[in-house]
């Protein structure tokens, strides 16, 4: 098996040709999923931040089907793991077999070795086999008995979960979670959406017909343009209070990890650089910033007895956060108490 | 109960020291001793009533009876039993020191001196005070009240002084005011319970706490504020802090027991002269002895600032007596008609107490007195700040002129622009006394046939007669009263004189001092209280200040008015033999020293210029203040403008600046095909820089056109949201996007934005869009005071004023640290 180095990227892509694919895979998938542009973008800027995405969303929404789609538009190894409860571990990773001719142990790649990974319903499966992934996903290798195994590049598993139904699922581990780029929900599509769907999926299914238009050396080199975008120390400062900001939230009990902050800057240059700028903005990091970070934090139990979902809670974060202004203070805003108590700092404590 | 009792002797203490103001009416402090006395009688029986916890009516008769056992015994009657208990014959003591009290509160002025029913009064006043202030305060838990009774003591000096009441005793009633409510307060704190912070830790010391700490400098800057606010109103500073605290301040404590001693200027004298014509004792005061066969009065002051509201007395103004006076003799010509004498005079002053020395008219030198005294050329008095005349020994020489009645009238009038005749002919408008004089001086052709038609109207004849027994005002009302009742004394005599001899142009001034009085003794007399007297001075061009004693000679003992050939008694039976006597008299005397007829007018017209040219152009440079004070204003109100202005003016010009660098890049790579040359980093960051200054610009002015503007806002999101809520329209709405995106550039990106079209331009775009539609008082204040600029000081103001707070607030913790407070509060809870 031709192992392909993380780090070997390929050149820079020029910025029309980088636009010119990343519209045809936009359009591509819109082909399947009918008026969801921002839903796919978003996964395609998963996928060159070097991500991992979890779509969640109620059943028949079509979360299997945009994994597909985005799966089917490039040209590359695909393998696709239907989570069941009895699904072990080794089925995701491999396994060593012992081969009589050789008189060896022979490992037998798993599901994983593969550019894109495709877990469906990955909560239906028991913690143990969902730690499988823990290793692949972070650090993009596979380690058996002993020997470590590297992961192609790019690797992204697209994992797809049902949030309402409860009854045989396996919620996921925070450290599993977190390692989950973006989270995104599908939404219903619109009444015009839907009509449309109906005659396009009515004889055949567009999935079949689906081809590629981009292969994986494109997609390396995409992602080679995107780690090359520009990141203002004014953008990163606020990156970085919007995390300080969900950690010292009194409405959240554990706020986002540093590699919240540092995938919501990647995710944020892929957003740039789909919309082709070589620049971040501080609005690609507040339209990030719910997708990204709200499936990582747990509200308090005070905010979920009041219904305080956590995307709400970030959404007011980033709407009462100012702006790190690089030069003077802006006389206009108002006193923070960022002081990490969130007490005012005149007062008193002792009383 | 132990608070109780405590917070029952705050109240006797506050009581006290409300009392404070009254050491302004006593002489000495008796009163004080007596009050202390009632109030502890008064704080003890109500103790000892609370602590044998007896119903309040109970505890209220055993205060009234502690304060009637103390004033039995401070005030005996010599009836008591025991000396103690009351009797009958007491209540009738009682009642004839309160009769009396009342009579003596008219015949005395202040300050008085310790007489027993003036003090009966204030000791049974302040004990009912303190009763009262008891009982509100610890029967009906009502602090806040008992500051109405101790004002009713504050209020008395205030209404019995003339002058204003100095500011000290009312801080001190004040702060016991204060220390009632405090002392209150805690007690309620501690009623509730026992204070617990939140450690667990109980509170039996003091603690620092915020909300006690406002308090107190709550109470503080009211006192403060009380004090200061009429120092700032123009005519209340009279008695205020500012002339204690000046130096005229010192002679009230100079003086042996204070009296009407203190600066010149704030003696009010004639309440002083009345106060003493009005008493029944007569007492001496002065002793002179002259070589001057018939001597004009002895004089001390001058009363010469005529307004409605009364007669004041300027502060004199002059040099040390021991460097010597001028002589009318001394200087040059010689007027034809009046008659010098040189004479000289010792006084001893035995009951006398003024800031003031009495002389004779006119002084030329003086022995036996120090350094202090001064004397006011234009006044001719002479004063002391310092010191008073009480039991003073002195001599001078002085030289008396006599005038006929045809140099007064020879002498011209004075033009009216004479720093003299605008200084002392000032008096305020008066309908009837403008309609009299009016009629008075018809037809008269010069100032003395004026003068002497006005002294001539008050003789028996038109109905005037003389009564101490009037009320004695000067005031402009006042004035008219007189002249409508005819009956006055001296002093009204006076004032109306002068009143009306200025209302015709003539300066004219009311003068203080004592008759010759009907104790002589071969050349000494002795003049007692009822010698005191006023009468007028009018002046005459090149001849000086002339008296004239308006008030009928017959009630004054030892008038000098048949002597004064120039101002005969008009009520004399035969003025006809007197005057032609008087004249010849003048005429023979003139003939004897031709040599000394000298004319005072330079040293008198020299003096005033010194004394009058900082008052004199006072009069109309009120207009000029007036206008440099809403000059000032508008100054101050235009300041935000001006600021806004000026940055906008440095930001246009950064724009412009950027405008014109992109305009010649552009021109330089106009070439196709050239390769495009990288800007400078200084290029970069001058681009940047401009974008930031446009942004700011259009910052502040959506802040201007009170549009919200968030902090939280990217710039995109800031144009996008103008646009999307039609702030603008048309082009306007690119010029917002071009804004945005250059500062969006400028902020994040690697280069700013270049080759764009001026952002100047795009800013008066903006700026005219957003004008267009604001109302018309958004923009009203956008263009007077803008409230970016407003906002920024403030937030600038608010900055360094929390620093200040915290670099405060540090010290005080460091401080702290070594307060002995601190080491109790440490000590383990019980």
């Amino acid at each position: 098996m031709t192992q392909q180095a993380w780090r070997e990227l390929g050149d820079t892509l020029p910025a029309d040709q980088f636009r010119a694919t990343s519209d045809a895979i936009v359009a591509n998938i819109e082909k399947v999923i009918e008026g969801k542009t921002a839903t796919v973008r978003l996964a395609l800027a998963v996928l060159l931040a070097e991500g991992h995405l979890l779509i969640e969303d109620v059943p028949g929404v079509g979360k299997t089907k945009l994994a597909k789609a985005l799966a089917r538009s490039l040209d590359c190894s695909v393998r696709r793991i239907q989570f069941t409860p009895d699904l072990l571990p080794s089925d995701v990773t491999g396994v060593s077999v012992y081969n009589q001719e050789t008189r060896d142990f022979e490992f037998k790649p798993g599901a994983v070795f593969a550019n894109l990974v495709v877990g469906d319903e990955i909560n239906r499966a028991s913690p143990k086999t969902q730690s499988a992934l823990l290793e692949c996903m972070e650090e993009r290798q596979v380690t058996v008995d002993g020997v470590s195994y590297e992961l192609q590049t790019p690797f992204m598993v697209i994992a797809t979960q049902n949030p309402i139904e409860m009854e045989g699922t396996y919620p996921l581990p925070e450290a599993q979670r977190d390692r989950f780029t973006a989270r995104i929900a599908m939404g219903y599509p619109d009444a015009g959406a839907e009509l449309a769907m109906l005659d396009v999926h009515a004889g055949v299914d567009p999935l079949q017909e689906l081809q590629p238009v981009s292969d994986a050396a494109t997609v390396r080199r995409m992602i080679a343009t995107v780690r090359d975008v520009h990141i203002a120390d004014a953008v990163k400062q606020y990156a970085v209070d919007l995390v300080t900001a969900t950690r010292e939230s009194p409405e959240l009990r554990l706020g986002a990890s540093p590699r919240a902050t540092l995938q919501l800057l990647r995710t944020a240059r892929a957003v740039a650089a789909l919309e082709g700028r070589d620049y971040v903005l501080p609005d690609d990091l507040q339209a990030l910033a719910v997708p990204v970070l709200a499936h990582r934090v747990i509200s308090t139990a005070d905010a979920q007895l009041a219904r305080r979902t956590t995307d709400a809670i970030i959404s007011d974060l980033v709407h009462r956060l100012p702006l790190p202004h690089e030069r003077q203070r802006s006389p206009y805003e108002r006193p923070q108490s960022a002081n990490g108590n969130g007490r005012s700092p005149y007062e008193p404590r002792r009383r | 109960m132990r608070t109780r009792r405590h917070l029952g002797f705050v109240a006797a203490a506050a009581t006290l020291l409300a009392a404070a103001p009254l050491s302004a009416i006593f002489e000495q402090w008796t009163w004080l001793v007596q009050c202390v006395i009632l109030v502890a009688l008064i704080a003890g029986a109500a103790a000892l009533a609370r602590w044998w916890r007896v119903p309040v009516w109970a505890q209220v008769l055993s205060m009234l009876g502690a304060l009637l056992f103390g004033l039995t015994w401070i005030f005996p009657s010599g009836a008591e039993l025991l000396n103690l208990i009351p009797t009958s014959a007491t209540i009738q003591h009682f009642g004839a020191l309160v009769t009396g009290s009342a009579e003596d509160m008219r015949s005395h002025g202040v300050p008085v001196e310790d007489i027993d029913s003036l003090l009966f009064i204030t000791a049974l006043g302040v004990g009912g005070v303190a009763i009262v202030v008891d009982l509100l305060t610890v029967a009906l838990r009502r602090p806040a009240l008992a500051g109405l009774p101790m004002l009713a003591i504050y209020s008395v000096p205030v209404a019995v002084h003339v002058d204003s009441v100095s500011a000290v005793p009312f801080v001190v009633g004040a702060a016991g005011f204060l220390w009632l409510l405090a002392a209150d307060n805690v007690d309620r704190v501690r009623r509730f319970g026992r204070r617990f912070t939140g450690d667990g830790r109980d509170v039996d010391v003091w603690e620092p706490s915020p909300l006690a700490a406002a308090g107190r400098r709550l109470a503080v800057v009211g006192v403060v504020v009380a004090v200061t606010v009429p120092l700032a109103v123009p005519g209340m500073t009279s008695g205020g802090l500012l002339s204690q605290l000046g130096p005229g301040g010192g002679g009230q404590g100079d003086g042996a027991g204070g009296g009407p001693g203190g600066s010149p200027g704030r003696v009010n004298l004639f309440a002083a002269l009345s106060g003493e014509l009005n008493r029944t004792d007569v007492r001496d005061m002065v002793k002179v002895t002259t070589d001057d066969p018939s001597p004009f009065y002895l004089r001390f002051a001058v009363a010469d600032d005529m307004r409605r509201t009364g007669v004041a007395t300027r502060v004199p103004n002059g040099a040390p007596v021991s460097r010597g006076m001028a002589d009318p003799r001394g200087t040059g010509r010689v007027t034809e008609g009046i008659t010098r004498h040189a004479y000289r005079a010792d006084v001893e002053i035995l009951s006398f107490n003024m800031p003031f020395l009495p002389v004779y008219s006119e002084p030329v030198s003086m022995s036996g007195v120090d350094n202090t005294w001064l004397y006011d050329e234009t006044m001719q008095v002479v004063f002391s700040h310092r010191s008073t005349s009480q039991r003073r020994k002195y001599s001078f020489d002085y030289v008396r002129s006599d005038y006929t009645p045809q140099v007064l009238a020879a002498a011209p009038s004075l033009p009216p622009e004479h720093a003299m005749r605008q200084l002392y002919t000032r008096v305020d408008r008066v309908q009837e006394v403008d309609d009299l004089v009016a009629r008075l001086v018809r037809g008269k052709r010069n100032d003395y046939d004026r003068v002497r038609a006005i002294f001539d109207y008050f003789s028996r004849d038109n109905g005037f007669s003389y009564s101490v027994s009037t009320e004695g005002g000067v005031s402009g009302q006042d004035i008219v009263n007189f002249l409508t009742n005819k009956v006055g004394f001296c002093q009204q005599y006076a004032a109306a004189m002068t009143w009306m001899v200025r209302a015709a142009g003539i300066p004219a001034r009311v003068v203080f001092g004592f008759t010759n009085g009907t104790n002589r003794q071969e050349n000494t007399y002795t003049l007692t209280n009822l010698n005191l007297h006023a009468w007028t001075e009018v002046y005459f061009t090149d001849i000086g200040w002339v008296p004239f004693d308006p008030t009928p000679a017959a009630n004054i003992p030892g008038s000098a008015r048949s002597r004064t050939a120039w101002a005969p008694d008009v009520d004399a039976p035969d003025p006809v033999t007197s005057a032609p006597a008087a004249e010849g008299g003048s005429q023979t005397d003139e003939s004897a020293g031709p040599a000394e007829d000298n004319r005072p007018t330079r040293p008198v017209d020299e003096n005033l210029e010194g004394v009058a040219g900082p008052v004199t152009p006072g009069g109309p440079t009120w207009p000029l203040w007036t206008v440099a004070g809403v000059l000032l204003l508008v100054l101050l109100l235009s300041l935000p403008a001006l600021r806004r202005v000026l940055l906008r003016r440095r930001r246009h010009r950064r724009a412009t600046a950027a405008a014109g660098a992109v305009a010649a890049a552009a021109a330089d790579e106009a070439p196709p095909g050239v390769a495009r040359v990288l800007p400078s980093d200084g290029e970069l960051a001058r681009a940047r820089a401009d974008a930031h200054a446009a942004w700011d610009e259009f910052i502040d002015t959506l802040v201007d056109f009170r549009i919200r503007v968030d902090p939280t806002e990217t710039p995109r999101a800031t144009a996008e949201r103008l646009v999307a809520e039609g702030l603008t329209s048309g082009d306007a709405e690119e010029a917002v996007r071009l804004l945005g995106r250059a500062e969006e550039r400028a902020r994040y990106a690697r280069e700013p934005l270049r080759q764009h079209a001026p952002l100047a331009d795009a800013l008066r775009v903006v700026r005219r869009a957003l004008r267009g539609q604001a109302d018309r008082r958004t923009r009203i204040v956008a263009a007077t005071l803008p409230p970016s600029v407003l906002a920024r000081w403030r937030s600038t103001v608010a900055d360094v004023s929390a620093g200040l707070v915290g670099r405060i607030g540090r010290l005080r913790e460091r401080l702290l640290r070594w307060s002995p407070r601190r080491v109790l509060a440490g000590r383990p809870g019980r």
